[in-house]
């Protein structure tokens, strides 16, 4: 859903024995290393690779840990002649008495929400009706087909849905006025502009992630269909006691992993269908933060309810992280 | 599976319900970009009644598309694009490929830690106005470097890379260093040969992330000469600026582009920033679906 692709890809296929942290490092590489070597020896042997490894470090230290100096700003009331001063917790106090920041959150669980309901079975869906598909061409061609959406832009894809739900003519209104319902502006309504994040959520990620749930499919032993054919199982009964059975991890951990990830609800597709009619009904705590400090220039504010975001996010990613590798042994790395 | 003979009418029956399920999916998926297309390519004096439901052209003019090729900002903003991704990724591929190498010899000193700081970044994000005081203190708001060195390295890309490093058999890193190659040498005359698919996932993966970026560029960049092609079809289609594109004395006196139709305008705006990942869509299906199928990026 809102995951990258990195993420997912590294969630669903990890298997135990990565690079992860708390691991053991493993015996030595292809430089042998005793554990009696000196400093001097370790600096010899191991300068090549932290040159290279330089870039990346500086990049992670730059753009990832000097931010997080910067957010002391949540802590400071911000003043256009520096420096800016030390208040402690006053902005959290303001945010936390400022009715809009209860709308925005009460949205963003309310959004995300919808979404874990709605979004993330489709996926399954998909990929238990591809699994089905005998003809290897007609599943290629649906496959490419249902792909395309995951790698265009939300700006793309705002753009498509704006033009699909136009209450003039759009696809879908088209369709209701054949069947005798009058127009609705879907975009401007605020009763339904929350179904639109749903439906363009599943238009852009339910063929892509069925990806995952089928390669899991296709990692099933076949012998256990075959065992269930001699058995006289008929299709449903294959699929409900070999299939999802066999995929049930790959769910609980992109379940899981879509729960640390309640607090973000999409930026990116927020902000491309937001307009002033709908605002108040899909404002989340990103958009917030983004009008907040980007527009009125509450900095200090706006840093406040990023790191409260970005804290509790870490919370229930963190969380999420440690309960699925509990349960199904993957975790986010 | 059952063969052909064997199959009971209800099975068929089912069978028909799932392939016109899944190619609902695929009409659902694909009709709107379809329309967009046709209407895109329509003669100029018929898009105004144009059915959202149609995916044939009325008539045919290729009037959009070449006023819109032609305009100004778009040519910036395609220019903006390419150039700003094509850095992008390359900067990404090589910083996170130098990296993971590193990060990949187990004996590495320091490595669980370097991991764990890692990790720390993608558990933790300050926020959009720490990075952009950052950017504004690196002096680098409205550059495009503030776009391009934003997520040049991502940290899930970097740890797949790790994984596929560390599959790499010591056999022939070890030959290599018999016939004295140093760690230089050894990875970038053995170890980036051997990588050229992952690389090339990773490459992919960047390219598209970085092209349909806006978020980064829509608020670091004031100046609308170093817009990327996202933030100017955002500023036309999302916000609506129709100014932007038509220019207000065409729109004046409803001359030259004013007199194409807004809708297909949009449409022609909507497909050319689309253009170039339905260019690589069959690198993508290839790689991206190798990808995720094979799990750990191998062969």
């Amino acid at each position: 859903m809102v995951a990258g692709d990195g993420q997912k890809i590294a969630a669903v296929t990890s298997d135990g024995n990565v690079p992860a942290v708390g691991e053991r490092v493993r015996s030595s590489g292809n430089i042998p290393l005793s554990s009696t070597t000196s400093l001097g020896a370790k600096v010899r042997q191991w300068w090549p690779y932290y040159a290279m490894m330089a870039p990346g470090l500086l990049f992670f230290f730059i753009w990832h840990y000097v931010p997080i100096w910067e957010a002391k700003m949540a802590f400071e009331q911000v003043r256009i002649i520096p420096p800016n001063i030390w208040v402690g917790l006053k902005n959290f106090q303001q945010l936390f008495s400022s009715p809009i920041f209860y709308q925005v959150l009460a949205n963003t669980l309310i959004i995300s929400g919808m979404k874990i309901l709605f979004v993330f079975p489709v996926p399954i869906i998909v990929a238990l009706l591809l699994n089905e598909i005998r003809s290897g061409k007609l599943r290629g061609f649906v496959q490419s087909a249902i792909y395309l959406p995951h790698f265009l832009s939300w700006v793309v894809i705002a753009g498509v849905f704006i033009a699909l739900l136009s209450p003039t003519d759009g696809a879908v209104n088209q369709i209701q006025n054949a069947f005798g319902f009058p127009s609705v502006n879907y975009m401007t309504n605020t009763g339904t502009i929350r179904w639109v994040l749903v439906i363009s959520e599943i238009w852009r990620s339910a063929g892509w992630d069925s990806l995952l749930y089928l390669a899991a499919i296709f990692a099933i032993d076949p012998q256990l269909y075959e065992a269930a054919e001699m058995d006289g199982a008929n299709r449903w009964q294959k699929i409900w006691h070999v299939t999802i059975p066999g995929i049930v991890p790959t769910i609980a951990t992109l379940f899981i992993l879509n729960m640390g990830m309640f607090l973000s609800a999409d930026l990116n597709q927020v902000i491309n269908m937001q307009n002033d009619v709908n605002a108040s009904t899909i404002d989340i705590l990103d958009t917030y933060v983004y009008r907040l400090g980007l527009s009125t220039g509450e900095y200090a504010l706006a840093t406040a309810a990023g790191l409260f975001k970005a804290v509790i996010g870490m919370i229930l990613v963190v969380s999420s992280h440690l309960v699925s590798k509990r349960l199904t042994g993957k975790g986010l790395w | 599976m059952a063969s052909q003979s064997r199959r009971t009418p209800l099975e068929r029956v089912e069978y028909v319900l799932i392939v016109s399920t899944l190619l609902l999916l695929v009409v659902f998926t694909v009709q709107p970009l379809l329309n967009l297309l046709a209407l895109s390519f329509s003669d100029p004096s018929k898009v105004a009644g144009f059915s959202g439901l149609s995916i044939i052209p009325d008539g045919f003019s290729p009037d959009v598309w070449a006023l819109l090729l032609q305009h100004p900002n778009v040519q910036r903003g395609i220019f903006n694009s390419i150039w700003m991704t094509a850095t992008s990724v390359v900067i990404g591929v090589l910083g996170t490929a130098l990296m993971a190498w590193g990060l990949s010899r187990p004996g590495l000193p320091g490595r669980r830690v370097i991991f764990i700081l890692v990790l720390v970044t993608i558990v933790f994000e300050p926020g959009i106005i720490p990075d952009y005081f950052l950017m504004k203190r690196m002096g680098l708001l409205n550059t495009p470097w503030s776009v391009i060195m934003y997520k040049a390295i991502s940290a899930w890309y970097l740890i797949i890379l790790v994984r596929f490093f560390e599959e790499i058999p010591r056999e022939l890193l070890e030959a290599a260093e018999l016939d004295g190659a140093n760690p230089f040498q050894t990875f970038f005359l053995v170890v980036l040969p051997l990588a050229k698919s992952a690389l090339a996932t990773i490459a992919l993966f960047y390219l598209v992330l970085h092209w349909n970026e806006f978020f980064r560029a829509m608020i670091y960049l004031n100046d609308q000469s170093k817009w990327p092609l996202q933030v100017v079809l955002r500023q036309f289609v999302i916000e609506g600026d129709k100014i932007a594109i038509v220019g207000a004395n065409n729109a004046n006196n409803n001359i030259g582009i004013a007199q194409i139709n807004i809708r297909a305008l949009k449409a022609g705006m909507i497909l050319i920033t689309i253009l170039p990942i339905l260019a690589i869509y069959p690198l993508i299906l290839k790689f991206f679906t190798k990808g995720t199928m094979s799990g750990a990026l191998k062969g």
